[in-house]
């Protein structure tokens, strides 16, 4: 059957195929549809499964192909949303038990930016609780299981979409960002994933778990369809206070300019320190294959790197903030692990707030001007593979430091994709970091490296 | 952050966490807040913090 070698194709390929009618929309969803049905029980990717929407929306695409309407890279693909963006009529839950019966009236408008372009939505994608609270055993909403080993995480918080894309489940995803639950999940799934430029993207309709901090963005398979998302995502939305009206450019076009003449800098201190063997190991090859592709690749210094952890101070105050009266009138409705994280924020200070926002800006400054000497940062994703569930069940777990945490305080592009397998087969990742505002340059140096390797062509066996 | 100031800062805030998950909150907020306790804010340059935050600020 022809829809048997297409769920793991790329947004373009399966583009060409409906352009040349050897495979339709609706033939695409219902075995995708299918395949969730056979997966679900495993890997609880998704929250909601929205079948008579999935074949609805896959209708109307195949009607507009079918009148010669090529106009959208998009039309016809399948694709997830995080269960943080609201979606008009289908229950939007956050992974909390306090909204488990929540329905938008209205799409929040990065969802109504990839409907409006096309694409199918299959359903809402499981995610930790509020994007913060890792569901422990008993939770109202079961964790998403990793595809490349069931007993390990999927990253998160944008769990669901990460398994969803490792599964082959979706050909898209909608993740959310506020200290590294795109780059996370894609790191630990070995996929891509694109923390767009704060601001870029647009957070209307997006339930809130910091305001400086969190991001919205794409997660896909592969780099280029993560710039095909961007592309329908990105722009101007005056709903949201902290969008931005940069322009918005071309994202695929540039995608094969290559990386010869690129300046590429790593900050080792902080990001390499203390990092599992083979992820360093994968790192340094991945160094040595951009350096081959032709970019130049010198070690660079960020002076205030080591402030880098008072994000956490940031991101815990302003979520006890927004959860404050909930917390207080129902905390029984918040799982335990949530709950008592952000409790944590309503014992900061507010000095200690002020201060860490001070620090930020110094990091901001820090970072931009090494960005004045290299064109983009390479860092790994995270120091170590996948963890297993046990170990982050037990209450002495001892959480590795965040790499990803810096680039929500600076607000800086930056992409996660993979790099390479650890013996026992778990993904491993890096990071490509760009200038406010240029996710071409990083989807670029990002396309480029993943056309020279094969690691994205790798799948779980699930 | 010793588990008495931690208990300080719960009686202030009139936040109540179980006993057995202090050690967790701890641990959270010390890893969180060493840079703050390290930075000496009478010596650093003087910044304005972000009240909204703009990524290009800075104008790179």
């Amino acid at each position: 059957m022809a829809t048997d070698d297409a769920v793991y194709a790329t947004i373009r390929d399966i583009g060409g195929r409906f352009r040349r009618k050897t495979l339709s929309p609706v033939e695409l969803t219902r075995a995708l549809l299918e395949r969730i049905e056979r997966l679900e029980p495993t890997l609880h990717a998704f929250v909601t499964v929205t079948a008579d929407r999935a074949l609805a929306d896959a209708k109307a695409a195949e009607t507009a192909l079918a009148r010669g309407d090529i106009s959208s890279p998009l039309l016809g693909i399948p694709l997830g949303y995080k269960d943080i963006y609201a979606t008009r009529g289908v229950v939007t839950t956050g992974g909390s038990a306090l909204l488990a019966d929540w329905v938008p009236d209205a799409d929040s408008t990065c969802v109504a930016r990839l409907q409006k372009a096309g694409a199918v939505m299959l359903g809402k994608l499981i995610t930790h609780e509020f994007a913060f609270g890792i569901q422990f055993p008993g939770h109202r909403f079961p964790a998403a299981k990793n595809p490349w080993d069931l007993e390990r995480m999927p990253g998160g918080s944008s769990s669901g979409s990460g398994t969803a894309l490792a599964a082959g489940m979706a050909f898209g995803a909608l993740g959310s960002d506020t200290g590294g639950s795109i780059r996370g999940p894609a790191s630990f799934c070995g996929i891509a994933g694109l923390k767009p430029t704060y601001g870029r993207c647009s957070r209307s309709g997006v339930l809130t778990l910091s305001w400086t901090l969190d991001h919205t963005g794409p997660m896909a398979r592969t780099v280029e369809d993560c710039a095909y998302l961007l592309q329908a995502l990105a722009g101007h939305d005056p709903a949201d206070p902290a969008s931005s009206r940069e322009p918005v450019g071309d994202y695929i076009a540039p995608l094969v300019r290559g990386v010869r003449n690129l300046r590429i800098g790593v900050p080792r201190e902080y990001f390499c320190e203390g990092l599992d063997s083979e992820v360093e190991k994968a790192f340094e090859q991945a160094l040595t294959t951009l350096r081959q592709l032709g970019a130049s690749v010198q070690d660079v210094q960020i002076p205030s790197i080591k402030s880098a952890p008072a994000y956490m101070v940031i991101l815990l105050s302003e979520a006890y903030a927004y959860h404050e009266r909930d917390l207080r009138e129902h905390p029984e409705l918040f799982g335990e692990f949530l709950r008592e994280r952000i409790q944590a924020g309503g014992l900061i200070t507010s000095s200690e707030y002020v201060q860490a926002q001070r620090l930020r800006a110094t990091l901001q400054a820090d970072m931009s001007d090494v960005l004045r000497r290299v064109d983009l940062l390479v860092t790994p994703t995270s120091p170590k593979p996948a963890a297993t569930f046990a170990a982050v069940y037990d209450p002495n777990y001892d959480a590795p430091r965040s790499n990803t945490g810096p680039f929500n305080m600076t607000g800086l592009p930056t992409l996660a994709l993979p790099i390479g397998f650890s013996a026992s087969g778990l993904p491993l990742s890096m990071q490509i970091t760009g200038r406010p505002f240029e996710e071409a340059n990083v989807l670029r140096a990002g396309h480029t490296y993943e056309q020279a390797t094969d690691w994205h062509k790798r799948h779980p066996n699930v | 952050m010793t588990l008495d100031e931690l208990r300080d800062r719960m009686k202030a805030a009139r936040i109540e966490i179980a006993e057995n998950r202090l050690e967790l909150v701890r641990r959270l907020l010390t890893d969180a807040l060493r840079p703050i306790h390290e930075m000496d804010s009478r010596k650093v340059k003087t910044l304005e913090p972000c009240v909204t935050f703009d990524a290009r600020r800075s104008g790179v």
